[in-house]
Formats: structure tokens, sequence, C-alpha cells
């Protein structure tokens, strides 16, 4: 029990006054003395330890020191403390039970019927879910408005077949795409494709049979890429991360081959993933061949870093 | 009462022993209104309200705004036009800040009918100037960044109506404009004025202004009997918040509303030959727009009278006014020389204003 | 407002009851009319007008009825009668289409008069050599000057009569013989439903309904686009007859293979010439 301001004080003789202050140690929390004051002890308050106190309670300390002894403790230098009030040490109300009362403010009248205030409560938490409410789906279309842009199915023009002189070498095929993005200008952008013209062994194994059907969001066919056509076109973007790669010659094993520079990615001319961290082969986009020999091509990018294609643009 | 504390309770519970939310909560919410919770106190939260608003459209809004003058006009025409809802998102802005200056009259028009800037409460009347001005410039910044002619010009025109002001009008009006004319520097400086200084002021004051009122107390009634006002006395939560919430919910239907009646458009894009178009500022500074137009103001003197001295001098009149009137009386149909004086101010407003607008007739 | 139930001028009753209970009803019109602006009618014109002063009449019913029995506990000291929002409500209707129709007109009139009178003052020849602004202020001060003191007076007229209606339903009112604190008590708690949850699950249901539906009609392109602005055509993709494209491919195809081995007949009589490689570029599709 922590003793209580105003309480009695005795010694083991007589009374000698009251508790007029107590003394709080900051860091431990606990009362480390109180003053005594009042009748009995000439006139200066004494600040005793309370290892000097044998018993608390609820109104009366009882030291262990006579009424004489007293007078050895120091007397109390105010100016050296300050009061609660006036330093924040941390959870010091929780801890600090010195007041032998409570001072009370009463609830206003209307407060006190409680299933006003809880009525009062729940409409008001109804009411301001609702305020702003409306706003929530709009603000999420608003927002997402660019995030699913409709595919671009444009044929683009990128070279002539004259270009390719071997059957299974990689010919890269530099193009410029025109692009409006939102309110901006045009402007154009220069990309690449890689084109071989596929030997049968390499076009079953680009195939493997069946014809390559691209479709767009609504699941429509855009175009169809038949079997027998011997040009492929593969998207410059390797489908590990998105870097561009390369058509090389590797010495050590005598053929060439799609080397991606980023993380080393290789595949062979039919696209497939020889090494590396591809997760899929090399993607192939649709094609066409005019009769001149002019190259058409319709730019479409997967989605990077993953084993299922999906288109993005 | 439960016998195992769910997991809400252990965590309110767990937050609690460090915090003291509970206590906290209390002192927040359970402040004592003196005479009762009263709708005529719901305009500083319907401020509140209306600003966390704009907050949220004016961020949104960033998303697809461009501040350069070449994307300024075509980045808001494809909010208005190809973003899904922008147009209400930019329409609510817009009108969010026409209702933010109504609010604004009706709040210093309610603490000063209720003499509510008198003694102790001098400082809260000064912030709250200071966030009065505050708005003005928001609306005045905030203005120009749509880049379309009817922008352009009413910028225009209000920097030049501060270039009046004495010494350190020029410096000011080239400070703003980022030049000698309007262009680039300007949007660009209107912009981080209006999209991170002024928010920031405006959330730093705010904060001061409801530490201040929290420290005074509300004034309560100036009207009423103790026994009265103790017989009507209720907590800021749950009636205050209530009245609030409703009228902040009307609020925000009222500017959706408008929204709707009267959506965003733009006029052409700005241009430095104003053309056909008769360059005018927003509604809340038609009323100086049209004293300039005045004879007695005309000539470099009277410009600087009637646009910098005269609203200058009504600004440091209403800043000394709590230390000017000292009179405890709070009763507004006691205190003659203040009511007349509302009323006169508020009527020349509106007079001037609706002049204003009658005008736009004759200049066709 | 005193504690001790008083007597209140008929001006006074009028407007205690008639102002709040105005405002009580006003945030559920907003949102009425907020509704409708959503669906693309105006709230002010017919049909949107009519669907909305329909719903105005149990909104209104009920604000009246919770602003009198309020203003009858606290201020008059009486009991409220049973159904005083009703009564109330269509005497206020009546008095609203007799006297209100009246002061309208009348309004009118003053309005115009006062404006022409102004104009006739405005062309003497001591005000013509006015400047443009001074005049337009001047004439708008002369004519509104007018036309408020008169709106003012017809309102309060109308108060009056209102205040008189209230009067006579607080004269056949019984006297509440509690004490100030326990009437105040008594309107405070009569806000209080006697189901809570129901209520508040009844307002709960309305907003979600509400919201969905504002969701559901609201425009998503602006109603009032810009004269001078294009849409951004979205490029129609180029009408795709997949089926026909594959059928006519599948055909070129055939006839290709058909020619080529022909030709590869050809090439094997007159032995030696290599023409194979070059037939198959002829099997390329022709353009889609």
């Amino acid at each position: 029990m922590q003793p209580k301001l105003k309480s009695k004080v005795r010694c083991t003789d007589r009374e000698v006054g009251e508790v007029t202050r107590v003394i709080v140690d900051p860091l431990s929390l606990e009362v480390s003395h109180i003053v005594v004051g009042g009748n009995g002890v000439g006139g200066a308050e004494r600040q005793v330890p309370m290892s000097e106190v044998q018993s608390v309670a609820d109104d009366l300390i009882q030291l262990r020191t006579t009424s004489g002894a007293l007078a050895k403790f120091p007397p109390l230098k105010r100016d050296e403390y300050v009061t609660t009030h006036e330093v924040e040490i941390a959870h010091l109300e929780d801890r600090l039970h010195v007041e032998s009362g409570e001072v009370l403010v009463p609830l206003p009248t209307l407060e006190r019927n409680v299933p006003r205030r809880t009525f009062f409560t729940n409409l008001t938490h109804a009411i301001g879910a609702f305020v702003a409410l409306p706003f929530a789906f709009p603000v999420l279309k608003y927002l997402m408005k660019p995030m699913y842009a409709p595919f671009d199915n444009r044929w683009l023009k990128v070279g002539n077949v004259n270009r390719i002189k071997t059957d299974d070498v990689g010919v890269q095929f530099k193009y410029k795409k025109i692009v409006k993005e939102a309110f901006m200008p045009e402007a154009e952008v220069d990309k690449n494709v890689w084109i071989l013209k596929a030997s049968p062994a390499v076009l079953e194994e680009v195939y493997k049979g069946k014809d390559m059907e691209f479709r767009d969001q609504a699941g429509r066919l855009v175009w169809t890429n038949k079997k027998d056509i011997p040009y492929v076109v593969f998207s410059g973007k390797c489908p590990h991360l998105g870097c561009g790669y390369k058509w090389r010659k590797v010495p050590k094993l005598g053929k060439e081959i799609f080397l991606c520079p980023c993380h080393l990615s290789i595949y062979d001319p039919s696209g497939k993933v020889l090494d590396g961290p591809a997760p899929r082969p090399l993607d192939p986009l649709p094609i066409r061949v005019d009769a001149a020999g002019n190259i058409q091509i319709i730019d479409i990018e997967f989605k990077a870093g993953t084993k299922a294609q999906t288109r993005i643009v | 009462m439960s016998a195992q504390p769910n997991l809400l309770e252990k965590v309110i519970a767990f937050v609690d022993e460090r915090v003291g939310l509970k206590t906290l909560q209390a002192k927040m919410l359970n402040e004592p209104v003196p005479g009762g919770s009263r709708w005529a106190y719901v305009f500083g939260s319907c401020l509140l309200f209306i600003f966390i608003m704009q907050v949220v459209t004016g961020v949104l809004l960033m998303f697809y705004y461009v501040p350069s003058a070449d994307h300024a006009y075509a980045s808001t025409q494809y909010i208005i036009h190809e973003v899904d809802y922008g147009w209400f998102i930019l329409s609510y802005h817009f009108w969010g800040s026409s209702a933010m200056v109504v609010m604004v009259f009706a709040h210093m028009s309610q603490v000063f009918l209720w003499g509510a800037y008198k003694s102790p409460r001098e400082m809260i009347w000064l912030v709250g100037l200071g966030l009065f001005g505050i708005v003005m410039a928001f609306g005045f910044t905030g203005y120009l960044l749509p880049w379309d002619q009817r922008a352009y010009w009413a910028t225009t025109v209000g920097v030049e109506i501060m270039d009046k002001a004495p010494i350190v009008g020029d410096f000011l009006a080239r400070f703003l404009k980022g030049g000698p004319t309007p262009g680039q520097m300007t949007l660009s400086r209107f912009f981080v004025i209006h999209v991170m200084i002024l928010p920031a002021t405006l959330m730093g004051l705010a904060g001061l202004h409801l530490f201040l009122f929290r420290k005074a107390g509300p004034a309560g009634p100036f009207r009423g009997t103790p026994d009265e006002l103790k017989a009507k006395t209720d907590y800021f939560f749950p009636r205050q918040v209530w009245k609030d919430m409703v009228a902040m919910g009307a609020v925000f239907a009222t500017i959706c509303s408008l929204a709707f009646i009267e959506p965003v458009v733009l006029l052409e894009e700005a241009t430095p030959d104003p053309g056909e178009y008769h360059p005018e500022p927003e509604w809340y500074f038609l009323f100086l727009f049209q004293l300039l137009r005045l004879k007695i103001f005309s000539g470099e003197f009277g410009q600087f009278l009637g646009g910098v001295a005269i609203p200058g001098a009504f600004m440091v009149l209403l800043a000394a006014l709590p230390f000017i009137d000292r009179s405890p009386e709070r009763n507004i149909f006691k205190r003659p020389v203040a009511l007349v004086g509302w009323i006169l101010i508020m009527t020349s407003i509106l007079i001037f204003t609706v002049s204003a607008i009658i005008n736009r007739e004759f200049l066709d | 407002m005193t504690a001790q139930p008083s007597q209140l001028s008929p001006v006074k009753l009028g407007l205690a009851v008639a102002w709040p209970a105005f405002w009580t009803g006003v945030p559920i019109k907003i949102v009425l009319g907020l509704l409708l602006l959503a669906m693309g009618q105006h709230p002010w014109e017919f049909p949107g007008l009519a669907f909305l002063l329909l719903l105005s009449i149990p909104v209104d019913i009920w604000a009246v009825g919770l602003v009198g029995r309020t203003v009858f506990l606290e201020r008059l000291g009486l009991q409220p009668p049973a159904s005083l929002g009703l009564t109330l409500w269509w005497q206020g209707a009546a008095l609203y289409a007799t006297y209100g129709a009246l002061a309208c007109f009348l309004e009118r009139q003053t309005i115009d008069m006062s404006q022409s009178v102004a104009g006739k003052i405005m062309d003497i020849g001591l005000m013509k050599v006015l400047p443009v602004a001074e005049r337009i202020s001047i004439e708008l001060v002369l004519w509104g000057s007018v036309s408020a003191v008169v709106l003012l007076t017809l309102a309060l007229g109308g108060l009056f009569l209102f205040g008189k209606l209230v009067q006579w339903q607080a004269d056949a009112a019984s006297p509440a013989s509690a004490p100030y604190e326990a009437r105040v008590h008594q309107w405070d708690l009569m806000r209080v439903p006697a189901d809570q949850p129901l209520m508040l699950t009844v307002f709960a249901a309305t907003g979600v309904t509400l919201v969905l539906l504002f969701w559901a009609v609201m425009p998503v392109t602006t109603p009032h686009p810009h004269e001078s602005y294009k849409q951004d055509e979205k490029k129609a993709a180029p009408a795709l007859k997949p089926t026909e494209a594959l059928q006519k491919a599948e055909r070129v195809l055939t006839q290709a293979e058909a020619s080529v081995q022909a030709l590869e007949a050809k090439a094997k009589k007159s032995k030696g010439k290599a023409a194979a490689p070059a037939k198959k570029e002829a099997a390329k599709p022709k353009k889609a």
C-alpha cells in the first residue's frame, strides 16, 4: 500500500504530524520518501525515507524511530523538486495512488440514458459510413482507367523477306511504331522483332502441328498463323524479363542460337529454351507476307516471367 | 459480459495498455457542450470535411493532371472526357472549393454573431483569420491549373491587382508569376503552392485552431440561465458528432448535386490574346472585382486603394476585433454595432457580387 | 429561451416550428434530388419535381411533427396533441397554396414594378452621367431594397399565419406539468426509437440500396462534353472475318499445293531443273 497524502504520521512514542508531500523515484516509479510536516516537528518539513516506515495504513503511517530522532532527517529542499504536473513521466498515473479519494464530475443528465447514447453512437457510425461511400466505386474505376487498355491489332510493316538469305537464321527487323498515350501527342518508338525462315524441322518445333491463333480481350480470333508458312517472327522481348536478345554463333556448340544478355537465357532457332531462367519459349507473333515479300506483323507483347503466355499489349 | 475477450477486445486492450487509448478517447469525445449540441456549431466540422474531400479529389486529379503549359489543358480535358467518372471527380473538386468559401463565411459569421471571438478566444480567432486567407489562396491558385482562357486571364488580372501593393507589390507579383508575364513558371509555382505549401500550412493551422479551441472550451449559446444550460448540456460525442455527420452528409450531397447540375466545362486553351473573352475571377472575388470598376478607384492610387488598402484595412480590423471589443456581452441582439456591421458587410458583398453579374451583359 | 413555459408571439412561434422543420427535411430531400440528378432528371422540372414533391410529403409530416412536439414541450410547456405533424402539415400546405401563391404573385409584381421604376429613375439626366458600374449598383439597390422589404414583410406575414395555426393547436393542448429538465428529456428521448436494431438495419439497408442505385445510374462520361473535343476514336480493329480469311487461305494453299505438285511433276520430267524450292514461295497465302 502506498502512503496517502494527509495521513497521520506516528513515531514510536507519539504522533508527529501528517504526510504533506510524497516523493516518487522517476525511474522505479515507487514512493521513495514521505515528507512529514505539521505539528511537533519544529517548523521544517522533514524528508523521511520509506525504509524508516514500519507500516502503512489508510490514514496512519507508523515510523520506526522516536520523535526525538526525527530531527536528524534532512529538511525538504523544495527547490530540488518539481511536481508531477511539470514533468512527463510515462505511466506514472497508473502506478501512483497517493490520493485517498477520487475527484468526480457528474455526467450530464442527458447522457445518463444508455439507450439514447448507444442509438446516437450507432446512427452516427451509420451515417458516417454513407457520407463518402458514393465515391468508392467511381474512384476505383477512375484510377483503373488506363490499366487494361484495349489491344492494338494494327498490322505494321517491318521489312522485306529479301533480307533473309538463309534458312534457320535469325534476322533482326527494326521498325518504328506510332504510339499515342492518353492526352500526349503522338510519339514514335523504336521496336524490333526477330524473323527467320524456318526449315520444316524448325517449323514443326514452333507450331507442333497446330496453327497458331491470336485472340483479343473478348476472346475473338484476330489472326491465325498457318503452320505451313515458313516465316516465323518472334517478339523482340525475352520472355524472362523483357530484355532485348540477340542472335549469336556459339563456337563451342558450333551452332547459332538466340542469346539474351541480361540473364543468359539461350533459345534455339525454334525459340525453345536451351538454357537459362526463361519460363517459356520465345513468343511468336502474327505474321503475313504479301506477294512482293513485304512482311507485316501485329505488335503483341506478352507478360514476362510467366510460364503461361498472357497478352498485355 | 463475455467470459473470454474476443480478438478485437484483446487488440484494443493491448493498445490501451501502452497508449492509454480509453482515457484518450474519453477525453476527446466526452467534451461537454454547454447548452447542448447545436446545429449552429456544425460549420467548423463541415469545413474540415470539405477540406478532406478536396484533398482526396485533388490527389485523384493529380493521377492524370500534368502541370506543364503543353499538357495542362489536354490532361484536364482527358480527365473530363476520357477517364471513367473523371468529370465527376473534377466537378466535385471545383464545386467543393466554392462550398469551402461559403462554409468559411458561414463559420466566421456564426463565430462573430455568437461573440465567440472574445476573451479568452482571441487566438482562435486570429488563427481562424489565417485559415480564411489560406482558403482564398487555395481558390486563387487552383483556378489557374486547367490553363484555359478563363483560368489564365482571371489569374493575370488577380496578380495585377496584387502588383498595386506599395513597396512589395511588384516583387510579390513577379514572385507569383515567376517572371514579368504569366507563363510556364507561373503554372509551376501555382501548382506547388496549391498542392504542397497551402495544404501543409492549412493542416498545421487547423490543428492549432482545434487545439486552442479545446483548451478554451466551447463558448456555448449566448442566452440561457445556468439551469437551462445544465439541463441541455450533452457531450460532444455522440450528439454533436451526429449533427456534424448529418450536416456533412447534406454538404456532400449538395456538392455532388452541383457537380451533376453543372459539370466543369473548360473554355478554349489559354492564349496570350484574350480575344472575345472577358476576364473574370471566381465568384467569391467578384465583389472586389466590381468594386474596382467604380470611378473612385480609378487610376493607380485608386486601384491600390480599392484592391489592396481597403480589403487590407478590413482584414486588420477583423484581426483587431477581439482587442477592440472587450465587452463580455455575447448576445448579438444586445450588440447593435456588431449586428448592423455584419448585416452591412454581408449586404454590400451581395450587392457588388450581383452587380458584377449584371455588368457582364453590358460588356457583350 | 426560458425555463418557464412562455407565450410566444405568433411570428416567433411560426418561426420556431417552420425554421427547424425546413432544415430537418433538407438533408433527406437533397439526397432524393441527388438521385434524380444522377438519373439525368432535373429536380426542379417535371417529372422529377413531381417525384420530389410526392416523397417530400411524408418527410415534411414527420419533420413538422418532430419539431412541433419539441417546441410544445420545451418552450410552451404543453403536451403535444396527437398527430400534430399531420395536422400542422396539411394546414400549412393549405396556407402555402393560398397565401403562398398570393405572396409569390405580389413579390413578382413588386420586382417588376420596382425594376421599371428604378430603370426610369436611372434615365433621369442627373443619373445618366454616372459611369456604368455605379449605375448598375445604384439601380440594383433601388429595386433590390424595395423588393427585399416586401419579401420580408410577406415572409413575416406567412410566419404570422402559420404561427396562428400552431397557436390553435397549442390552445387545445393540455399543460405539461413536469419541470424544465424533465420536459427536455422527454423530447430528447422521443428521438430514440423503440426498436433500435430494426431502425438501424432499415436505415443501413436503405442507404446501401440508394448508393448502389446511384452507382448504377450515374453517367460514366461527362454529360456536358466540350463542343470541340474530339473523342479519341478507338481505332476499330478492321472488320475481321476470321473464318472467311481462313477459308480463303485454305483455298489458296490447296491451289498452290496443286500447282507445286504439277510443277514438280514437270520438273521431274525435265530433269535437272531445280524449281522445287522456288515453288515453295508460291505457297505463301495471299493477304487475308
